[in-house]
């Protein structure tokens, strides 16, 4: 069981500074707001609170 | 091999009759909402810090549910009541730590990286994964962290559990 425990992380998350959330590789996103599960490659998740799109980033941060 | 029963991996459970609440003190980023809303039951001061019959389970279990991170969260110990509870039960094992629900194996690399978006509350990450932020590089590695989605924290980027009194919707 302990075989390749040097695996490199799957998933690298970002914090994006004055910005969103980045997150890449092997994920699974369950949104238990919205009820709605979410497991595409790559992702940008809101961090300011105003995003109209929530839970994703929208750009509203820049404005 | 007798384990003492009050320990899993990671903390410590505590029951009365109709519940369990697990504790898990590294996960704790003292928010504080455990003992401000029901010292009776939650007193950091006492050992055990938990009292389950401090109060009633109804109330325990509204306040297990306030906890913004994992530090604390709860089951029935009627297993088939476990099954119907609804995910406005934000805390339940099922919703804050699968892992302990069933056979879910919280250490195996294979797995993905869980990403929880909370109800009006933090993304809560757990799993393997390389975490970089302000200029850090960390291997986060069978763990788990609450990112602030609400944009309010002061321990940025993570969550101190301030969207509840920001009104945070989302």
């Amino acid at each position: 069981m302990e075989d390749n425990k040097e695996n490199k992380s799957q998933s690298v998350i970002e914090v994006i500074d004055f910005g969103p959330l980045k997150i890449t590789g092997n994920f699974l996103i369950k949104d238990l707001q919205r009820n709605k599960e979410d497991s595409s490659s790559e992702v940008k998740l809101c961090r300011c609170g105003k995003s109209e799109n929530k839970p994703y980033c929208d750009e509203s941060h820049k404005k | 091999m007798e384990r003492n029963e009050n320990q899993f991996s990671g903390g410590r459970r505590y029951k009365n009759d109709d519940i369990t609440v697990y504790w898990k003190p590294s996960a704790c980023v003292h928010a504080s909402y455990c003992y401000r809303e029901l010292l009776e039951v939650f007193d950091p001061s006492r050992r055990p810090w938990v009292d389950m019959n401090g109060s009633t389970t109804e109330k325990i279990i509204e306040v297990v549910n306030l906890c913004p991170t994992e530090a604390l969260a709860w089951k029935w110990n009627d297993e088939e009541k476990n099954e119907s509870v609804g995910s406005d039960q934000l805390n339940h094992i099922k919703f804050r730590r699968p892992e302990l629900m069933n056979s879910i194996d919280p250490d195996s690399n294979e797995q993905p990286v869980s990403v929880k978006i909370m109800s009006d509350g933090p993304i809560v990450l757990k799993g393997n994964f390389t975490l970089l932020y302000n200029g850090n590089k960390k291997e986060v590695r069978d763990s788990m962290i609450s990112i602030c989605r609400c944009g309010v924290s002061d321990h940025m980027p993570f969550c101190d559990g301030q969207h509840r009194k920001a009104g945070f919707i989302g």
